[in-house]
């Protein structure tokens, strides 16, 4: 028995590939209705535009030596919003940012758009994920670059189908038509586009050849690829061909030609091609040596005497069946993998030595910026830290302390002790002074219970009074505001006086 | 009567110091040192070889193989000196999947055939292109018709939660950021540098590293056989 279907057999058949193309222009939707959150306004702002325009910005670079990065299409984008309204520019900014973030899908840290369609075609439904993305950042010599996804691509610029030998050839001819027409500016343009082409198609033979010496079975050698080398030979030699006849027509030009601006044009030109001429030799080059590579890593990879016969081809044997297994199962396989691959570990025993001085030694200072601290949250902020003094008891040491501080005298700790109304006060009384008598410059960055703000200006002298205390013990000080350096280093100038007497 | 082979005190003592240069992450066999030295009688002497192996064995550790580098040791899962992928950080198993992802990708890309294991010549690997390897890895197993299971089952597959991750994200100050798979395998070849399993190539470039025979040998001795091991249990017991 199979199930009814959900309108008619026709509507259903197309149904699937019309709901994704239906999701994957959800996320625009979805990144217009969050621009209001952010303060913009969908009806100044044509969001919809932009998100097409960062697409289409995306796609022009792409496959070539030089592709745009996350900051050219912010830039890109800035300029196009500030286009819309004028009248407000200083918004283009956060618009053009609030776009790439929706198209990166920002919320949900760059993860793919999922969305679950209901497949009623069966006996009971079942939910298909379908995830994709549209923009997402890859790493590239120069920085962080941005791709489209094949869903952007089909969906947003449908029908962009780019076969690099085709599109040099294309190239070619507009060249060829441009100059014909004596439209320099339009050829040097086309000429450098010529250029990041070539050296796209060396891009991928290059890739091509490395993947091969790493592993022979990473491409087909029987079939597919001298095929792809067949057809980059002929693409070469005849463009080798073309580069010399257009040097040698726009050489010509350039003898002939008087007016300084096409003199110019032709000049850059010339260079320009004489690049591309250079990028399609050393394309040959390779090409003569492609077969050379292949037939030493096959020489090396399959038929060199094996020292230890292990029957372990990772790729094949662990990495795709891992891949393939329900995550509860493949960590299994990952975990047994990556315990044995990371060796040993040398256990280390704690002396108590050791511990002590590590727990003496003074902070180590970090020579790295610190990372911007995030702010705290209200909840945080409103918190207490249980390891401080609480203000009112620090309010009150600070009044205490105060007293010493008033004359150059200042006072003894035994009366400060008396006049702390809290046993908390007097103990941060007695923090300070001891503090004050013995500076510990290792600690001073912690300051765990506000005793060394406190501290601040004051000294404290063994007056060899003994002190009788509730809360301490032993010798008096004397809390005075502190002097510097007045008895025991004279200073340079009274130096120089003694001198002079 | 008793097999028992009597030892050599001093050989034991040797068989020690051995081991010891072997559980040291930086120590080199450099010519005329003492490493050098016990690492030659290893490799010439059978009976002194004896001696070592056994004694690795009492302590939870294999000598899988003596390299120029010197003596590559792999422990016992469960002994005083084994490594937990978790002992470099706390992570979650879906944390957890992916690092041993990273993990198996990097030793594939380097070695991918039985052979590369016996070739003694260092590898050079790349972060971008070992994260453009797994992601191939993931796109041709999704292109290969009829995975078993329903589609909400298939959602569940470690290869989604490799392919869900995006390749970069950037922090503020222009670092990668974590929640992306380049971190992950950047901090994969961190552990591996800190492990003496890799060398950071700096000279070839910010991201690319040297894969040391210590991670050769252990991958093919040790971690390779140990995975292959734990899939054939779940494909035993399913």
């Amino acid at each position: 028995m199979t199930a009814a279907s959900v309108v008619s057999p026709a509507a259903d058949a197309t149904a699937r590939a019309r709901w994704r193309a239906l999701a994957l222009t959800d996320p625009i939707a979805r990144l217009v209705r969050n621009a209001a959150h952010a303060g913009i306004d969908d009806e100044l702002f044509d969001l919809r535009q932009l998100a097409l325009a960062a697409v289409d910005l995306v796609v022009g670079s792409m496959g070539f030596a030089r592709e745009a990065t996350l900051e050219e299409v912010a830039d890109d984008l800035t300029a196009l919003a500030a286009r819309m309204r004028p009248d407000r520019a200083h918004q283009a900014r956060d618009v053009a940012q609030v776009v790439l973030k929706g198209l990166l899908n920002e919320a949900h840290e760059h993860r793919r758009f999922t969305y679950w369609f209901a497949d009623l075609s069966g006996d009971r439904v079942e939910r298909e994920p379908y995830s994709f993305r549209l923009l997402s950042l890859r790493e590239a010599e120069y920085g962080p670059v941005l791709t489209a996804s094949d869903q952007a691509i089909t969906l947003f610029l449908h029908g962009l189908d780019v076969d690099l030998e085709d599109a040099d050839r294309a190239l070619a001819h507009v060249l060829q038509r441009q100059l014909d027409d004596r439209r320099f500016d339009a050829a040097v343009r086309t000429a450098a586009q010529a250029e990041r082409t070539s050296v796209g198609i060396a891009a991928t033979l290059s890739e091509l050849l490395d993947a091969t010496r790493r592993d022979v079975g990473s491409h087909d050698w029987l079939v597919d690829v001298p095929e792809r080398l067949a057809i980059a030979r002929r693409h070469v030699e005849e463009r080798i061909a073309e580069d010399d006849r257009f040097l040698e027509h726009v050489q010509s030009g350039l003898d002939a030609e008087t007016s300084g601006d096409v003199r110019a044009a032709s000049g850059r030109i010339v260079d320009l091609l004489g690049r591309v001429r250079q990028v399609h030799l050393d394309l040959e080059r390779r090409l003569v040596g492609a077969r050379e590579v292949f037939l030493a890593a096959q020489v090396r990879q399959r038929l060199t005497k094996r020292r230890r016969l292990r029957m372990l081809a990772l790729g094949e044997d662990v990495l795709r069946p891992a891949l393939d297994l329900p995550r509860e199962q493949a960590v299994e396989v990952t975990t047994a993998f990556a315990d044995r691959s990371l060796g040993v570990g040398v256990p280390r025993l704690v002396r108590f030595d050791d511990l002590l001085d590590q727990l003496w030694a003074p902070p180590r200072q970090r020579e790295t910026v610190e990372p911007v601290a995030e702010e705290a949250g209200l909840e945080e902020a409103a918190e207490e830290d249980v390891q401080r003094y609480p203000a009112a008891v620090v309010e009150g040491a600070r009044e205490v302390l105060s007293a010493a501080r008033v004359t150059e005298e200042g006072a003894a700790l035994s009366e400060l002790l008396e006049a702390s109304g809290d046993d908390e006060v007097a103990e941060l009384v007695l923090l300070t002074a001891l503090w004050a008598f013995a500076p510990d410059p290792a600690a001073d960055e912690e300051d765990p219970d506000g005793s060394v703000e406190l501290a601040g200006g004051l000294e404290a002298l063994d007056e060899g009074v003994e002190l009788d205390h509730r809360l301490a013990r032993g010798r008096d000080l004397r809390i005075r505001p502190l002097r510097l350096g007045v008895e025991e280093e004279p200073s340079i100038a009274d130096e120089l006086e003694a001198v002079g007497e | 009567m008793s097999d028992a082979v009597a030892a050599d005190l001093t050989e034991v003592r040797a068989a020690a110091e051995l081991l010891a240069f072997g559980l040291q992450r930086r120590a080199r066999p450099v010519e005329g040192s003492d490493y050098r030295a016990l690492l030659d009688r290893y490799r010439t002497e059978l009976r002194f070889r004896d001696v070592v192996d056994t004694m690795a064995e009492g302590l939870g550790l294999e000598a899988l193989g003596t390299p120029r580098s010197g003596i590559v040791l792999a422990p016992e899962p469960g002994g005083p000196f084994a490594t937990r992928l978790t002992d470099f950080r706390a992570m979650d198993q879906s944390e957890r999947l992916v690092f041993g992802l990273v993990l198996i990708g990097i030793a594939a890309y380097a070695y991918p055939q039985d052979v590369d294991f016996d070739d003694p010549e260092t590898k050079l690997v790349d972060l971008v292109k070992v994260d453009e390897f797994l992601r191939a890895a993931v796109d041709t197993l999704k292109a290969q018709e009829g995975g078993e299971g329903t589609p909400e089952e298939r959602a569940r597959v470690a290869a989604e939660i490799y392919s869900d991750m995006p390749q970069l994200i950037t922090t503020q100050t222009g670092r990668r950021g974590r929640g992306c798979t380049l971190k992950a395998i950047e901090d994969a070849l961190g552990w591996l540098v800190d492990q003496g399993a890799a060398r950071e190539a700096t000279s070839l470039g910010p991201d690319v590293y040297h894969l040391t025979d210590r991670f050769r040998l252990l991958v093919a001795d040790s971690a390779g056989g140990a995975a292959l091991d734990a899939l054939r249990e779940l494909r035993a017991a399913s």
